[in-house]
């Protein structure tokens, strides 16, 4: 078997995929993918600075990586994993165990943020003011003030993995270790529980500009509506792309057609308007291997798609594309 | 989920110096031919390079299901997961826990994380005893008699530095408490590993080899809280209603004083054997097969936990007989 793929992120007309054995590879149309090798065990996370990617893996090290594969160790933990990344504005941040660090631009130094327990997701809102950190118990919500950065926590009993701030930025949603999502309205640290998933959410994305947060974990993409005064409250969700009897394992954004892709426990991948009237497409059928990475280049000219398996399909995406492979 | 495809999980409990660090040390070091992931608690100054050690935090998270006693190892969901996503496919994980840590939350996240449950299986909770000592730390510390309890495997050590008839008290001590684990007696922890690692103890099948001799035994103990089991055998079938509900409630109710359950069922109306174990309140229960032919169904069930005698089990039990 090969190393299962464990993340793809969108970097303008290139895709960086993360594996099982640490390598990162490069997809650009046109060309032939790149192999870098970045960590020792497993690319455990990515996000996108810039035009470089920043990966954090199992062997405790935290990496920048240009395009033409340039490796770059920005820190190095030793024996602890570097369990999440993200970056906005030229600023980035890591989390290792219950510590998140931040480097913004003028600084070398991280800054270095602790929690009460080991960090399960961390995300910059659109300005980069603020960083999310969720943890055991709820968020810890960091505002950067003049030079420092002061926290405030938002409660919620449980543990918080993946966190996403809307676009907007009046809401933080959560993924929580029960098969529930929470989320908090900022203005007033008022609760939205969106519970009844039948399976852990693995994944999620903001869709549209009146956003709708897309979720893994049901049969179908379950897109909750972030729109109005109080978002989601009281409302149901858009449920697209069924699934039939597969969990959807991973859901990725096609803002510009207000979509969704939906890939499922079985490696069947979807795609469908957020409405519930329209049919999905059938983008890749049943391979028997677990859906864990969708991304699509910023032309929108080709889609990626990752399983657990490590096969990688690579693909234009509009009419035409009959240039399909398997890598 | 194919069984094959899940990793087995070993839980390594025990006292400080009881011998954690030999067996790791161990498992790490020799030739075994096989590929085995370590994850430790400040692993100590022996400083051991291999990057199959993962160096975690004991975290103990509540889940926010409405259970209070269901508490999870909220580290151990995380790095099973990454453990994973590997490259190599690992022949087993050993997870071990500090002297003083109460083994169920370990146990508990096998059975209430649906991906750790897909993907890895816990095989057994091996707790290594120092022979020489587990007399006084059973008097002194609570958590010693609960890692006995919870064991499927006691490796007793350090038994080259104890006289005979000290070893014979020792072991009926660790009877007392748990009758159902098997008792390997070393010394420096040089049992072989196949009887240690990869054992498929928590199988339900294996709940069919509970010896039906200790079973019928009576239990007697010197104070309440001490940890004792109680059994009891039924040749009438159940009704499985009743027995649902009944036992259902109990665990609810009284789970987080009953460390570890099994049983084999005879259900009125069912065809197949009926087999279950459970670790406080957490329950793992299928159907498992016909009855051997010409052998008489009945059922029986251990429990072993604090206070067991003031729970009604044998009401409860006996009530859940077919009319």
């Amino acid at each position: 078997m090969d190393a299962p793929v464990t993340g793809a992120v969108s970097l303008g007309d290139c895709i960086a995929v993360g594996f099982g054995d640490g390598s990162v590879r490069f997809f650009r149309p046109g060309l032939a993918h790149t192999v870098t090798r970045a960590h020792e065990g497993v690319v455990l996370c990515m996000a996108v600075d810039g035009d470089h990617l920043l990966t954090g893996g199992d062997d405790g090290r935290f990496l920048r990586i240009s395009l033409d594969g340039m490796v770059e160790e920005i820190a190095n933990f030793g024996t602890k994993w570097v369990d999440c990344v993200t970056a906005s504005h030229g600023q980035y941040a890591c989390s290792s165990g219950r510590t998140a660090y931040v480097w913004s631009k003028e600084k070398t130094n991280a800054i270095v943020l602790e929690h009460v327990s080991t960090v399960g997701g961390l995300a910059f809102d659109e300005k980069g003011k603020r960083l999310a950190v969720a943890h055991y118990g709820g968020v810890t919500l960091w505002e950067r003030k003049e030079r420092r950065w002061k926290s405030s926590k938002l409660v919620w009993k449980g543990f918080h993995g993946a966190v996403t701030f809307s676009p907007d930025g009046k809401y933080i949603v959560t993924a929580m270790q029960e098969n529930a999502l929470h989320g908090w309205r900022l203005r007033d640290k008022g609760d939205l529980a969106m519970s009844g998933y039948p399976a852990k959410i693995k994944s999620l994305c903001w869709i549209g500009d009146a956003p709708h947060l897309a979720t893994s974990g049901a049969n179908e993409a379950i897109c909750w509506p972030f729109d109005g005064k109080d978002g989601p409250l009281g409302r149901a969700p858009v449920c697209v792309a069924d699934g039939g009897k597969q969990i959807a394992t991973c859901v990725q954004a096609l803002s510009e057609e207000n979509a969704v892709f939906a890939g499922f426990r079985d490696g069947a991948v979807l795609l469908s308007q957020l409405d519930e009237s329209k049919d999905a497409i059938v983008l890749k059928g049943s391979s028997g291997a677990e859906v864990t990475a969708i991304a699509v280049t910023a032309s929108l000219s080709h889609v990626l798609i990752g399983d657990e398996k490590g096969h990688i399909l690579w693909s234009t995406l509009w009419a035409g594309g009959s240039n399909a492979k398997s890598v | 989920m194919d069984n094959s495809t899940q990793v087995p999980v070993t839980v390594l409990t025990g006292f400080l110096g009881a011998g954690k660090t030999t067996l790791l040390n161990r498992i790490l070091t020799e030739r075994h031919g096989k590929r085995y992931a370590v994850i430790v608690n400040e692993f100590g100054e022996e400083g051991i390079d291999n990057d199959l050690v993962v160096d975690a935090d004991e975290e103990v998270f509540e889940m926010n299901n409405g259970c209070i006693c269901c508490t999870v190892r909220g580290d151990l969901i995380r790095i099973l997961s990454g453990l994973m996503k590997r490259a190599d496919q690992l022949d087993a994980i050993i997870v071990e826990t500090t002297g003083l840590a109460d083994p169920a939350p370990v146990a508990q996240t096998f059975f209430v994380d649906q991906e750790v449950a897909d993907r890895t299986k816990l095989d057994a909770i091996v707790t290594v005893a120092d022979a020489v000592h587990l007399d006084t730390q059973l008097e002194e510390h609570h958590e010693a008699e609960e890692q006995i309890a919870f064991a499927d495997v006691v490796l007793l050590n350090k038994t080259d530095l104890i006289e005979g008839d000290s070893l014979v008290r020792v072991e009926a001590r660790i009877r007392k408490i748990n009758p159902y684990a098997k008792i390997i007696r070393t010394a420096r922890c040089a049992a072989p590993l196949e009887e240690i690692v990869g054992l498929n103890a928590f199988s339900l099948d294996r709940v069919l080899e509970v010896e039906p001799d200790f079973l019928e035994s009576d239990h007697d103990h010197d104070h309440d809280d001490d940890i004792t089991s109680v059994s009891f055998v039924s040749d009438t079938p159940l009704d499985f209603e009743k027995f649902q509900t009944w036992f259902g409630k109990l665990l609810q109710t009284r789970g987080q004083d009953i460390l570890r359950s099994k049983g084999i069922l005879d259900f009125e109306g069912f065809d197949d054997r009926y087999v279950f174990q459970g670790v406080h309140m957490l329950m793992d229960g299928s159907p498992m097969g016909a009855w051997p032919e010409g052998k008489p169904r009945n059922s029986r069930v251990v429990f072993i936990g604090r206070e067991i005698d003031n729970m009604g089990l044998k009401e409860g039990f006996e009530a859940c007989k077919a009319a």
